[in-house]
């Protein structure tokens, strides 16, 4: 039986209906058309579809739809600035962090969220950090320098 | 310096906003609207069994299902080399996970629902599955109308048997080579098979509308490709190739699984299936692993002939590939594999035998390396194993019988502009070899590894590229070309190349993802060709504009067209320094002349590139006489790693990679391939591998249990070192190197555990588990099971 | 891929509704992270009627001392564990063990009860607990039940919860005395991976007197509390002829299997030299030295 939810999706209230069998990735991308979060394994093992719930970045291929009913979501697309890239996805596009692209936003969703918790993480706490969202381009070592770099400016920044 | 203003700058990927942003749209992003149908694949639970029978009447009852299509309906074989492959199973089944049916339905969940009622009655066949057994006399015939099959000219299939394809190389006088030799050397070492795991699995959607225009969306590297195949396929419907439209979005990693044509097939007949709706199959991560191409296995059995001094007199290479059920593209990377199974190394006399067996494994086929990373393994192990016996230092030894340009390949060809000596020397330098470090861990073993690697594209002679480039009114360009953006940086680099020939900045130049319809002819994105070849087609396309540019502008001002250049989007003449024409003046408009009239109009680039001096066609018997390879890129790389004597766990300090491509377009980008690439390459060799059961049953279709590397798993420095000798026909002297840094990648990681240990194992993957049972004395039960027809003892004497 | 088994949904307010909707339905299930149940509804290796989603019950969401014994809520999770203070200064094991979990995409989600729930024998929550000699709190309509953990795990995936029974969380004794404890995995790289072994230890000083505390994970159906080897060295200072008779006695404790993780050669041996490093690491801390918790150790 379906039941109608609402929750914020970067920041804007949504309400949907939604039957308890359904995923928040599917929910997300086929009933909303938010399409950053990608399906890449389907058993949380993988992080392309990492999305954020209420401040913390979670598997939307392993939660229910359902039960984001009060929640405050953020994708990708919440995460740009004036309607452009934030200062970490500058960051990663400067140091050529991606190749297909195809993991970024997820590996964004988890690079904000370590840097929310964390503003002056050593190299091992971004390799941690980091270590649930696969990808198989780029060998990691430029979003790890994208994220220092990133780091060391901002701490730059502040000392001005 | 060179001079240019663009090539050879780390120009930012000009793909990079769209994907950092998140509106790159991949196959599964794209809208169909509600009339999307979304199907489910009935697949084979047997790896060898033949069709009883099929019943869907129970399936088709349920609510929402609109078709149900099974083999019946589609009795073609298709192919890219050779036609031995089917849209669905006929009356056999070859591997497990073979597609036997399709469900078609409203929903996905109704699809697989309904799936999992299809009835298809079964007699199991014993499978077969490893080359042994296959290649036994009284083996079963996995295709026993193989003799009938249409491949092309340069494939040896052997009817009545199980071998698919059978090169053979014959260079020199084997006998004379072993006579010369002071020592000879034989060894056996086993590769097992693997998967690309493209973070995005393979999708494609298909549209055949009412009036018989068949459309695909794929997830794909070979839309050109894969149209001909479609058309090819589907041609007993009246197809023809240009009612076949193959549109390629975005693409989420390809490695190689997504050229040629593997699911993508299922889309495009589907669609013929139900007119006029667009139908969508999305493959599953378990069947990404267990129904596209997969990297084949190789067991290699090599014997070296060696004088006192180090020099190779000889070497007989014995390549026996488990190419799975269908090699339609597989056997070409036995055959590429074949040609160039003496690694970069000068040998007067050469035997090699590749040989393409086919088994009740999944479907082998290309996987970024193609071949080169497999038969390297041994190839490189075995390097180290003879200088160690005839008390050599392992570079010294290669570096004397490193291939130079001049000399004579394997088929007779000769060598192009190579840097490897120069790689050796630098890698060498760079990693310190000689130097022997201690830990400061006392349970932990240094241990430093070297190899060298080459690769040459493989492709048919006249795999061709095209490209069509658009000037817009404020003279920033289009450029229209069908290779594809796997990632590798291929889009910002053909801006470059454009940029530079007409004084246009890549950021004023837009290149996308290729539409059959609009953009020109490529074959497909592999092989590490398309910078080369490709970039030839944009090239010539950057030249046809300009010349088109000269033209119009000296007629309509009366100026020596050979006195222009163009510059910062200007017209510029080297006689008149004053002279200045900003190209966004005329480029669409032309130019207006004294009494109103124009001269000129939009300016169209085209551009095509084809090696004309490529030829497939040798003698069968030796592989003399053709020119299958137009270049070879060479390298070296080393490796210092720590072992963990008792947990056989394996941390690296350094990596360093040398490499010539010729002239480097842009060093961020290659760094890019260089960094990812390698970790690609060292997680084949320290935790990947393909786990099948006694009945031929992929035991770790996941990521739970097919391990990937994490960001925690990447070593603590990559070193990339461009050696720069111009490949003379290649876009301002490059040449390919998308594939080559994953090739060495696993003997530097054996040949360092030598070093440290002193233990040298011969099968991969050398995990930490192998190395701590080796340490104790312990074998890991082979996982393997392929062993040699003929045993070779090493008889190093 | 989606799930194509349908059920009913219900987030009960209060933990008496919950209670109440348990007993009434027979084939429900209970919803906290979500990590293992939503991976098994999609499979399909579960086939509920009714999920009871419980995160609306706040009193389940507490990390505290209570008793001599930190108490776990069935809503906790691995991140709050890790980024927990009373955690962190009272039994910072607690954070190795959940850093050795997954990734942080799934430690925001999972909880350290629904670990134990599942069950498997690969499970990280469970060796701390057994050696610990914790206990997992469960309710039902009609009683409470303290179970010690050691009872909890009947087999794989198979625990001492009747029908009825919510799990409300776990406790675990807080060592009153010196002490120094730790946890190793053994994965097939650093990066997230289910163990292929896994060993505890705790070792603490009761009137000078030393007392170990061990268990293994991943190397039988349910995590094994090595008892044998406890006997043997309790009372007696580790040394390095100590560590080779606990090596010694591994054998003995732990029934591994030859599965796609790894062999069962392998994962004995390791065993052997992950209790080594766990003991010695273990004893370095009590002393105040030795791997900051949550250190690599293997």
């Amino acid at each position: 039986m379906e039941k109608s939810i609402s929750f914020l999706l970067n920041g804007e209230k949504r309400t949907v209906e939604v039957s308890p069998s359904e995923g928040l990735l599917g929910m997300l991308r086929d009933k909303i058309g938010v399409k950053s979060p990608k399906c890449g394994c389907d058993r949380g093992d993988c992080g392309t579809c990492s999305v954020m719930i209420d401040g913390r970045v979670v598997r939307s291929c392993l939660v229910l739809a359902i039960e984001v009913d009060g929640a405050a979501l953020t994708t990708l697309e919440g995460l740009l600035e004036n309607g452009d890239l934030n200062p970490l996805q500058k960051a990663f596009l400067n140091k050529n962090a991606f190749q297909c692209g195809f993991c970024a936003p997820g590996m964004i969703m988890s690079a904000t969220e370590l840097l929310k918790r964390n503003s002056q993480p050593t190299r091992d706490e971004i390799k941690e950090g980091l270590a649930g969202n696969l990808c198989r381009c780029t060998g990691y070592t430029p979003i790890i320098d994208a994220v220092l770099d990133l780091v060391s400016e901002q701490k730059k920044d502040r000392k001005q | 310096m060179s001079g240019y203003k663009y090539i050879g700058k780390s120009t930012v990927r000009v793909d990079g906003k769209v994907k950092i942003s998140g509106a790159a749209q991949y196959i599964d992003d794209l809208e169909f609207g509600p009339g999307l149908l979304f199907a489910e694949i009935v697949e084979s639970p047997h790896a060898y069994a033949r069709i009883k029978k099929i019943d869907c009447s129970k399936a088709l009852k349920v609510e929402g299902v609109v078709k149900i299509v099974t083999g019946k309906e589609f009795p073609y074989r298709f192919g890219l080399y050779m036609h031995d492959r089917y849209i669905f199973a006929q009356d056999h089944v070859r591997f497990v996970g073979e597609q036997v049916g399709a469900v078609i339905a409203r929903t996905p969940e109704i699809a697989k629902r309904a799936s999992k009622l299809v009835r298809v009655d079964y007699e199991v066949l014993e499978p077969v599955l490893d080359v042994v057994t296959a290649l036994l006399d009284n083996a079963p015939l996995i295709h026993p109308e193989l003799g009938k099959y249409q491949h092309v000219p340069w494939f040896f299939p052997e009817k009545n048997t199980n071998i698919a394809h059978f090169r053979k190389v014959r260079k020199g006088n084997m006998n004379e080579g072993f006579k010369e030799a002071d020592y000879i050397f034989e060894d056996t070492y086993t590769v097992p098979r693997y998967a690309h795991c493209s973070i995005e699995t393979h999708g494609a959607v298909g549209l055949f509308d009412h009036s018989r225009r068949l459309t695909v969306w794929a997830a794909s590297q070979s839309p050109h490709t894969q149209r001909h195949l479609f058309a090819e396929a589907l041609a007993p419907l009246g197809i023809k190739h240009k009612d076949v439209r193959v549109i390629a979005p975005h693409v989420g990693g390809g490695f190689g699984g997504k050229a040629g044509v593997s699911m993508e097939i299922l889309a495009a007949s589907l669609a013929t299936a139900v007119q006029g709706s667009p139908v969508k199959v999305l493959w599953s991560r378990a069947q990404e692993f267990y129904n596209t191409y997969q990297r084949q296995g190789v067991v290699a059995k090599m014997r070296f002939g060696v004088k006192n001094d180090g020099t190779i007199t000889a070497l007989e290479q014995k390549l026996y590939w488990d190419a799975g059920a269908y090699v339609e593209y597989g056997a070409n990377v036995v055959n590429a594999a074949g040609l160039s199974a003496t690694g970069p190394y000068r040998i007067p006399n050469v035997y090699i035998d590749s040989v393409c067996v086919y088994t009740n494994l999944p479907p082998g086929g290309p996987y970024r390396g193609f071949g080169y990373s497999e038969f390297l393994f041994g190839l490189e192990s075995h390097m180290n194993e003879i200088a160690k016996k005839l008390k050599l230092d392992p570079v010294d030894f290669r570096r004397k019988n490193a291939i130079c340009e001049g000399d004579t390949l394997n088929y007779g060809g000769k060598m192009n502009p190579s840097g490897l000596l120069e790689c050796i020397d630098k890698v060498a330098k760079e990693i310190e070899w000689g130097k022997k470090r201690v830990s400061k861990d006392p349970r932990k073993a240094i241990g430093k590894g070297f190899a060298l690697f080459w690769k040459a594209p493989a492709m048919p002679p006249n795999a061709a590229s095209s490209a069509f480039l658009k000037f817009n009114e404020d003279a920033s360009l289009n450029i229209l070309v069908s290779a594809m953006e796997i990632g590798q940086g291929f889009l910002t680099v053909m801006a470059q190349i454009a940029g530079e020939v007409l004084g246009i900045p890549p950021e004023k130049i837009r290149v996308e993802t290729p539409d059959t319809d609009r953009n020109p002819y490529e074959w497909q994105t592999v092989a590490s060709h398309i910078t080369w070849s490709t970039g030839n087609a944009v090239k010539k396309a950057a030249m046809d504009a300009r010349e088109q540019i000269f033209d119009i502008a000296s007629r309509a001002l009366g100026k020596d067209r050979n006195s222009f250049y163009l510059e910062d989007e200007t017209l510029k003449s080297r006689t008149e320094p004053e002279f200045a024409l900003s190209l966004k003046n005329f480029v669409i408009n032309g130019i207006m002349m004294k009494d109103g009239t124009f001269r000129g109009g939009p300016i169209i680039g085209r551009g095509m590139f084809m090696p004309e001096f490529a030829s497939a066609i040798s003698d069968p018997q030796t592989s003399q006489g053709g020119k299958p390879n137009v270049h070879y890129t060479v390298g070296a790389s080393a490796i210092e790693i720590e072992i963990d004597r008792e947990t056989g766990k394996i941390t690296i300090p350094k990596v360093v990679l040398g490499v010539d491509c010729g002239k480097v377009l842009n060093p961020d980008l290659l760094r890019g391939q260089v960094t990812g690439g390698m970790l690609q390459g060292l997680a084949t060799v320290l935790y990947e591998e393909m786990r099948f059961d006694s009945k031929g049953k992929l035991l770790n279709a996941n990521f739970t249990d097919y391990k990937i590397p994490t960001a925690m798993d990447v070593p603590d420095e990559i070193v990339s070192i461009f050696v720069e000798h111009e490949q003379p026909d290649g876009p301002f002297g490059a040449r390919g190197v998308g594939e080559h840094t994953m090739i060495p990648a696993a003997p530097i990681i054996a040949n360092a555990i030598e070093d440290a240990l002193g233990i040298r194992i011969k099968s991969m993957p050398i995990t930490a588990e192998k190395i701590a049972l080796a340490l104790k004395g312990l074998d890991l039960p082979q996982a393997s099971r392929a062993e040699p027809p003929v045993c070779f003892q090493k008889t190093s004497t | 891929m989606s799930i194509t088994n349908d059920f009913e949904y219900v987030k009960p307010k209060s933990l008496a509704e919950t209670l109440k909707i348990l007993v009434k339905n027979k084939n429900a299930m209970v919803l906290a992270g979500g990590t293992d149940l939503v991976g098994s509804l999609k499979e399909r290796t579960v086939a509920p009627d009714l999920v009871i989603d419980i995160k609306g019950l706040k009193e389940l969401k507490k990390i505290e001392k209570k008793g001599g014994a930190i108490h776990i809520g069935a809503l906790v999770t691995f991140s709050e564990l890790i980024e927990s203070k009373l955690v962190g200064k009272r039994m910072p094991v607690l954070v190795e063990i959940s850093k050795k979990v997954a990734s942080v995409g799934i430690r925001n989600r999972a909880t350290f009860i629904g670990n134990i729930c599942s069950a498997v024998p690969c499970l990280d929550s469970g060796p701390v607990l057994v050696a610990m000699g914790g206990f997992v709190h469960v309710k039902s309509r009609l009683r409470t039940r303290k179970i010690p953990a050691e009872k909890w795990f009947i087999h794989a995936r198979k625990t001492a919860r009747k029908p009825g029974e919510l799990v409300i969380g776990a406790s675990i004794p807080l060592p009153r005395e010196k002490n120094g404890a730790c946890y190793i995995k053994l994965g097939r790289y650093q990066g997230e991976d289910l163990a292929q072994a896994s060993v505890f230890v705790h070792l603490s000083l009761k009137n000078k007197i030393p007392l170990y505390q061990i268990a293994f994970g991943s190397v039988a159906p349910v995590p094994r509390r090595a008892h044998r080897i406890e006997k043997a060295l309790n009372g007696r200072k580790l040394n390095h002829e100590l560590v080779t008779e606990a090596r010694n006695l591994v054998a003995s404790v732990v029934t591994p299997i030859t599965d796609i993780r790894a062999t069962r050669e392998y994962r004995l041996l390791m065993c052997e030299v992950m209790l080594e490093r766990a003991l010695l690491a273990a004893q370095e801390r009590l002393n105040g030295r030795g791997p900051a918790y949550g250190v690599n150790l293997i």
